[in-house]
């Protein structure tokens, strides 16, 4: 598969002009897996959960968890109200794969929505977008409309008795809204701040009642499996973790952009042929695989990597959202990683101790640092704190701000060290 | 019956105990310190310091038995990470460590204690909450030796008027969400939210809004840092400088548990008691400025009234005298005795008791009602504490007293505020021989022919009776000019050692009132007046009703304490079915 990338034919964002447009989108092809599911009577709703769990369609928002075994979760319908909560809050440093669904694609995205509620019997959907995507949240309303218009949402879809409800919500410009249960709380009007878990989701969601939450690429990728079944989708990428993926390859190359192509793509082929190299022909010095809180590796450590969970972990990292950010050599790793620990400082929803405080502190020994005021021991307190933020609170907000503080300084010490004082001054 | 075991100790729960683990543990006179977790509310577990290893053992799938390893002890299957006890669930056979038998959860606890400190002022020299800190304490148990933390804190608003009750100092909170969850799930005014992200955030109400919660001051009591404070009692006195003795709110029907917090004879504050079974951890900000009435506006010494209308103060024994002298040139069918809502069993009880022995029987008092002022929860429609009480002494309920007062020669009076409340007129008590026994000046004691000073709630010991018919007592929290607190044994007297010592100051000899307690005024009244009654500390006279009133049946000051007070309606049924 490594090496047959060059044909492979994009699904989620084909090259087709104005497929935003309903009609373009029906087309081609669109809303017939919706139509075969729902009017089918060979499709029940167990078997669209089941072929999508075969299809193991990895969870695009990070966590990477089998979408189909998460939808295999539901409680058995009760007849009370049961939602589907699409997260579309993209806010990671780095990751900017969704808006591009939202732009070119967003009825494939309706779509798998659309079928996953089927699926688990859902009655109402709504798609949280981040607030600042605010041309994408009227997009995205407009798009519905058209859909409704068409009548593939409302009462009785297709003349059964299966009727579905979709709605659009915009964030209000806060990360923490993308960790799923602040989001549903988001949803309830609420601030953001995670839940404790348990009860998870599936038991007690949004309003209280079985939830689940996908993410917009995960949805998008629904249609592709039921049109072609789930063999044909572990056919793309790497078994054990397969399917298109959009790559938001940003930073230091001369082509920065959203790719669509197979999971496990080798890494140094996104970089230098998808990305065509770093930008005025200098070294790759750092990779940050999958969005800001995923560990950075060095460029030596990137030999044979390809982009799928098991080979990322292996080289000491994660796939997250596959939001890449390429470093060249001129890079200042200090002054990068203060950038992402002001970006979890600022965006601490400050619910549990040890993020709202330790966020805030490991900021502000990186500031330090990078005026050339720190010291080596608070090298040594920084990796301190790490180990006192990781597992430690609700969501994972603490363990996404730990992580690059020790990793970046584990795998760049000599650089950070440099920018200490050089004289340890004694403690009283 | 389902099992757990927390350090190694096994300890046996009911099926369906909902109760978190950090509760049961707390149950059990063990501790985990903890800031967030509050016994009435839900446990957000935000404040991540009651952290526990926690496991359940590994059953077989096809035999349910327990797994056993090589030492024949059960395999445990431990959380991969620490768990917060408040919302840790007991499951049957769970393995619990606290910072007691594993170093790793001490060494977390630490933690996060330091880290809750960095951005906190540790200005507890000034902080009012000092000395009953939980912070404070917790930091001294669990807390690092000192911090690492050597850049600059995170400045945030202080001194904010939250509400006419309440000021915020948003350095000082810790982001434990009492405040905010109280005015969710206890009061239900949703006034407060958290506002602003990570080490910014604070409590605060809606712009433009007020936090005037009428619970608004139960948010500084569960404060666990200084940053909720008393607009009225900040800076006023510090902790250890107080006594703390328990009370009953005098300022409504529902009986709320109290303490009185006293220092050089002033009561400079009230706090709630807890009783699960009245108030809960709760009561009405209203009730809290009641310390006022204790300490100002005290009468002191007896008045009388020699020519026109101006009142004069005169001696105890002339007071006395002048007392028997009225009665003795009338019959007693001339007399009307007002009991009063506001004065305890004792009290009225022992008014009727001399009365009826020198003849009278007319017995009346004005329940003190106001309709629709009730919430369903700590206030009542009751504005007094003793309304049943009264009635079940046999004091007849009025609702028209002026007429009542119109057929008497001499009406006598227990504190109760009658003109000022509206329920008499100064006109109605013209012509008529007026007495009132009263602890404030009101302007009901200002038309009287004579006043007596009598100790108030915060003065002696003394019973009232709920709404709910729930008997439950006062201890004198403050001296009078007769009572000597090391004599009084009734008398809380917080540390004993304090007698004496350079910290005990309770010296200043206008802070005490020129005042005795009702029953005592009746000792001297039917002294004076040949009838034989002696009553002798309150206590006694409760054995006396005890004995005498079947409403009473069985109720005494040991059992009040015992079991935080009475139920009389349920005591009596119980006799009944026994």
């Amino acid at each position: 598969m490594a090496s047959d990338w060059k044909s492979f034919e994009p699904v989620l964002i084909p090259d087709i002009p104005n497929l935003d447009k309903i009609d373009n989108y029906i087309k081609n092809g669109g809303y017939k897996a919706l139509e075969k599911v729902v009017k089918g009577s060979d499709w029940k709703p167990g078997d669209v959960v089941n072929e999508v769990k075969a299809a193991n369609i990895r969870g695009r928002g990070g966590a990477g968890f089998n979408a189909g075994l998460k939808w295999s979760f539901m409680p058995p319908a009760d007849g009370g109200p049961r939602y589907l909560a699409c997260n579309g809050d993209e806010s990671e440093p780095g990751t900017f794969k969704d808006r591009k669904i939202f732009e070119y694609n967003p009825h494939l995205f309706i779509e798998g929505a659309l079928i996953a509620a089927y699926a688990m019997e859902i009655t109402t959907i709504y798609v949280y977008i981040r607030g600042e995507y605010y041309s994408w949240i009227k997009m995205m309303e407009k798009a519905l409309q058209d859909a409704r218009d068409k009548g593939f949402i409302g009462k009785n879809l297709f003349g059964t008795d299966y009727s579905v409800e979709f709605e659009v919500t915009g964030g209000a410009g806060a990360y923490i809204c993308g960790e799923e249960t602040s989001m549903l709380e988001s949803l309830e009007g609420k601030r953001g701040y995670p839940r404790v878990k348990p009860p998870f989701p599936a038991q007690k969601g949004l309003w209280g009642r079985p939830t689940t939450i996908n993410n917009i690429e995960t949805l998008a990728n629904v249609p592709g499996v039921i049109n072609n079944g789930s063999d044909w989708f572990k056919s793309i990428g790497p078994e054990s973790h397969p399917g298109p993926v959009l790559y938001g390859i940003s930073g230091h190359v001369n082509r920065p952009g959203v790719y669509e192509l197979p999971a496990g793509m080798p890494v140094m082929d996104l970089i230098n042929e998808v990305a065509q190299g770093i930008r005025g022909g200098k070294k790759l010095k750092a990779l940050i695989p999958g969005g800001s809180s995923t560990p950075v590796l060095r460029a030596d450590q990137l030999e044979g990597v390809s982009m799928d969970s098991d080979s990322l972990r292996e080289a000491g990292s994660m796939m997250g959202t596959a939001g890449m950010i390429v470093m060249d050599e001129d890079t200042d790793m200090v002054d990068a990683l203060w950038r992402i620990s002001h970006f979890y400082h600022h965006e601490s929803c400050g619910q549990c101790t040890p993020c709202r405080e330790g966020t805030g502190w490991l900021e502000k020994i990186l500031l330090k640092i990078k005026n050339g005021e720190g010291e080596i021991r608070d090298l040594d307190l920084l990796l301190d704190l790490t180990t006192q933020m990781e597992g430690r609170t609700i969501c994972a907000l603490a363990d996404a701000a730990a992580w690059p503080v020790r990793h970046t300084i584990n795998r760049f010490r000599d650089e950070f060290e440099a920018r200490c004082k050089k004289s340890v001054h004694a403690v009283a | 019956m389902p099992e757990i075991f927390i350090d190694g100790q096994r300890y046996e729960f009911e099926e369906g105990d909902d109760r978190g683990v950090l509760q049961f543990i707390l149950d059990q006179g063990k501790e985990v310190p903890f800031f967030c977790y509050h016994p009435a509310m839900s446990a957000p577990a935000n404040c991540r310091q009651c952290f526990v290893k926690a496991g359940t053992p590994v059953k077989d799938r096809e035999t349910g038995e327990f797994e056993l390893d090589e030492n024949g002890e059960r395999k445990i299957r431990w959380f991969p990470k620490m768990q917060t006890s408040c919302s840790l669930g007991m499951q049957d056979g769970m393995v619990v460590k606290t910072q007691e038998s594993d170093e790793d959860v001490a060494r977390a606890q630490k933690d996060t204690m330091e880290l809750i400190l960095i951005n906190h002022p540790l200005d507890c020299p000034i902080c009012d909450q000092a000395g009953e800190c939980p912070l404070q304490i917790q930091t001294y148990k669990y807390g690092p030796e000192g911090s690492r933390f050597e850049v600059k804190k995170q400045h945030k608003p202080k001194r904010v008027e939250l509400g006419p009750r309440v000021t915020l100092d948003a350095e000082r909170c810790i982001n434990c969400t009492r405040c905010v969850r109280f005015t969710d799930e206890i009061s239900e005014s949703h006034q407060l939210t958290i506002v602003q992200r990570g080490d910014k955030n604070y409590p605060i109400a809606a712009p433009g809004r007020e936090f005037n919660d009428p619970y608004s001051l139960n948010t500084v009591d569960i404060c666990p840092v200084g940053a909720l404070t008393s607009t009225d009692f900040r800076f006023k006195a510090r902790v250890w400088e107080m006594n703390q003795t328990p009370s009953i709110d005098i300022t409504g029907g529902k009986g709320t548990n109290v303490d009185l917090w006293t220092r050089d004879n002033l009561i400079m504050r009230i706090t709630p008691r807890f009783n699960g079974e009245v108030n809960d951890h709760w009561m009405p900000d209203a009730g809290r400025e009641a310390y006022k009435r204790f300490n100002e506006n005290r009468i002191s010494r007896p008045a009388i009234k020699l020519d026109g209308d101006n009142q004069s103060k005169t001696s105890w024994n002339n007071a006395i005298e002048t007392f028997a002298e009225t009665l003795e040139s009338h019959k007693p069918e001339d007399v009307l005795v007002i009991g009063s809502p506001h004065a305890s069993v004792e009290e009225n009880f022992a008014l009727m008791k001399v009365f009826n022995l020198w003849g009278v029987n007319n017995f009346k008092f004005a329940p003190h009602i106001e309709e629709g002022a009730g919430d369903g929860f700590l206030i009542t429609d009751d504005q007094a504490p003793n309304t049943s009480g009264v009635k079940l002494l046999g004091y007849e309920e009025s609702n028209d007293l002026s007429s009542e007062v119109s057929d008497a020669e001499i009406v006598i009076m227990l504190s109760d505020e009658l003109i000022d409340r509206g329920t008499l007129s100064k006109e109605d008590l013209k012509g008529k021989f007026s007495i009132l026994l009263s602890t404030n000046e009101c302007e009901t004691a200002a038309v009287v022919d004579l006043v007596i000073p009598v100790t108030c709630i915060a003065e002696h010991a003394a019973s009232y009776v709920n709404v709910e018919g729930r008997i439950q007592r006062s201890f004198p929290a403050k001296e009078t000019k007769y009572k000597d607190r090391s004599l009084d044994l009734e008398m809380n007297q917080g540390r004993l050692d304090r007698f004496g010592t350079n910290f005990d100051n309770w010296v200043t000899e206008e802070n005490k009132v020129d005042c005795v307690p009702a029953w005592e005024i009746m000792n001297q009244l039917a002294d004076r007046m040949g009838l034989e009654v002696k009553f002798g500390q309150s206590r006694e006279i409760m054995e006396e009703i005890a004995g005498s009133n079947p409403a009473f049946e069985n109720v005494s000051y040991e059992r009040m304490d015992n079991e935080m007070g009475i139920n009389l309606n349920t005591s009596n049924k119980q006799e009944a079915t026994a």
